[in-house]
């Protein structure tokens, strides 16, 4: 008999003693399928499974005359503001080291929002109030690569796994616009518009953006350099030196805080059809 | 009671065993990390992958000409009867418009004067001879003609369609490989009598890679009704079913595992269907 470790292949060896499979012997999974008829008589008739109201169908959560639930106890705001909070999807180190070894990501090269979105393996939704990417530390142990990301939240153990490997971190707000152009620079660049400059971060982000800890990108650099060795200290490990690096040019490489892509000043078009850039004559 | 069943199927004599081949040579002896973490992956995780027999069409008789192997992803997926259903269902409808039609009271001739007084008659009150409780009036949410069913069945589901039927042919047997389509005759009477001496059941469906196949075939099978030639492009999960074997070129069954291979492992499937979602903003 042949292995039947696998679970498919149980099912296809069961296959080989049923007759043949064809039109007239298939059918679809049992109730998968959602009847949208009001039934009448012995078919859940009469009132319908709607209390004592014959003719209405009634709103989402109404209990037949009795007082709601949703209704019946004082209003306690858990979700008061939630509408407006940002999100941040999360990408462990793990995956990020996967998508390392599998050369979906280019190492030579900055990462940003924009190198993670053209995988295809992730996408952002700016209009749900997703602001960009965190990188959570699951995977920390074994996260190896030495790279130049920028995300928009990461935590303090994340930033130690990357910096001790030679690499470098940075945490960066984009505004909702700057989003649109990144998750799909291709698309927004066919659409033959300037690229916009990007907004300043909003006031309960400024704090985080500019706190040399979170390794942001409106804190001062020297700043920054010092937190590094702080945090090698507070971790126990010895801060490799970028300066010393064969690729400190990349390594060193950011983004102007006004600036949505790498090497693209705002008021730039990108013409893709011609393979050119056009530049503004004037200062945006 | 399940079980059960699942035992006595499985304690039926297999008539053919499923050729496997050993895992050590899928291994391939690359020092390359992760291609060995794949094949790890694969041999793990994967079902064992297929081999076939390449058989021949230019004699009646069944020569073997070698084996193949089919990747198991395509070739021995899961079968999922359920996914074939809505595959058929789904290319059914897609292009199925009626034109079943019936007037309302507004396009009913006349109707436009009330029958009768409202009081003094002892008769029930109305307003036309064309409301829907008149015999002879309109219909109320009768059909209305031109009625498209047109709707895309989401990518995952047409591919996985083409996976499993593929998988159920070949472990049903329903499943062939020749070299290629070459016959000595454009006689039709020998490609019947390949088909009765191959007991491949009366409807085949023959699968090349290209659409100009060569011309004896092509004139042979021109005036059987129940055997149809197809390139790759045209193959479905509908066609599949309908006919009882289906016999693939060698290139087209390399063609068509390229072809779903790539297509399993693409990260921009959700470009492809975003034209056919309802909400479009």
């Amino acid at each position: 008999m042949a292995s039947l470790k696998h679970t498919s292949e149980k099912a296809l060896q069961m296959l080989r003693s049923l007759p043949r499979l064809s039109l007239a012997n298939i059918r679809d999974n049992p109730h998968s399928r959602i009847k949208t008829k009001r039934g009448r008589g012995q078919h859940r008739g009469d009132f319908h499974g709607n209390g004592q109201k014959r003719w209405t169908v009634l709103r989402l959560g109404y209990d037949c005359s009795n007082s709601p639930f949703y209704l019946r106890f004082k209003y306690e705001p858990y979700y008061q503001g939630h509408h407006l909070r940002r999100q941040y999807p999360p990408i462990t180190l793990k995956t990020l080291q996967m998508l390392i070894d599998s050369n979906r990501l280019d190492t030579s090269r900055p990462i940003d929002v924009a190198s993670l979105c053209t995988t295809g393996l992730f996408q952002i939704f700016p209009d749900e109030k997703q602001f960009g990417f965190q990188l959570i530390d699951e995977g920390a142990e074994c996260f190896k690569a030495k790279i130049n990301i920028e995300v928009q939240h990461a935590s303090e153990l994340v930033i130690a796994a990357i910096e001790k490997n030679g690499g470098v971190i940075r945490t960066a707000y984009y505004d909702q616009k700057a989003l649109h152009a990144l998750r799909d620079p291709k698309k927004f660049f066919e659409r033959g518009l300037p690229i916009p400059r990007r907004m300043i971060p909003p006031q309960d982000a400024v704090e985080y953006y500019s706190n040399p800890k979170n390794r942001g990108y409106l804190a001062d650099p020297e700043a920054i350099s010092h937190e590094r060795l702080v945090l090698a200290q507070k971790y126990g490990y010895k801060l490799p030196k970028i300066e010393d690096d064969p690729q400190y040019n990349m390594l060193i490489e950011t983004k102007d805080p006004r600036q949505i892509f790498y090497g693209l000043e705002p008021g730039i078009v990108v013409n893709l059809k011609d393979k050119c850039i056009i530049k503004p004559k004037v200062d945006v | 009671m399940l079980r059960n069943i699942v035992k006595t199927l499985l304690k039926v004599p297999n008539t053919r065993q499923f050729v496997t081949a050993p895992t050590s040579s899928i291994i391939t002896q690359s020092k390359d990390r992760l291609a060995e973490q794949i094949n790890q992956y694969n041999s793990k995780f994967l079902p064992e992958p297929r081999e076939v027999w390449i058989e021949n069409l230019d004699t009646e008789e069944t020569n073997r000409l070698g084996l193949m192997k089919l990747h198991p992803e395509v070739f021995a997926d899961t079968p999922r009867i359920d996914i074939v259903q809505r595959n058929v269902q789904w290319q059914k409808m897609y292009r199925f418009v009626s034109f079943a039609h019936s007037k309302t009271r507004a396009e009913k001739r006349g109707g436009g004067r009330k029958p009768w007084p409202q009081k003094g008659l002892g008769r029930a009150r109305h307003g036309s001879i064309r409301s829907p409780i008149f015999r002879g009036g309109g219909r109320c949410h009768g059909p209305r003609s031109p009625t498209p069913h047109f709707y895309m069945l989401p990518f995952w589901l047409r591919l996985k369609g083409l996976t499993t039927t593929l998988s159920i042919k070949l472990a049903q047997d329903d499943l062939h490989v020749v070299k290629d389509l070459e016959i000595p005759t454009n006689d039709k009477e020998y490609i019947k009598s390949l088909v009765e001496k191959r007991n491949w059941g009366p409807s085949v469906l023959i699968v090349d890679d290209n659409d100009i196949m060569p011309k004896n075939i092509t004139i042979a099978t021109d005036e059987i009704s129940y055997i149809n030639l197809m390139p790759v492009y045209g193959l479905n999960v509908y066609s599949m079913l309908k006919y009882n074997t289906l016999v693939l070129t060698k290139a087209a069954a390399e063609k068509i595992q390229e072809k779903i291979l790539f297509n399993l492992r693409r990260t921009d499937a959700y470009k492809m269907e975003a034209k056919f979602k309802v909400n479009q903003n």
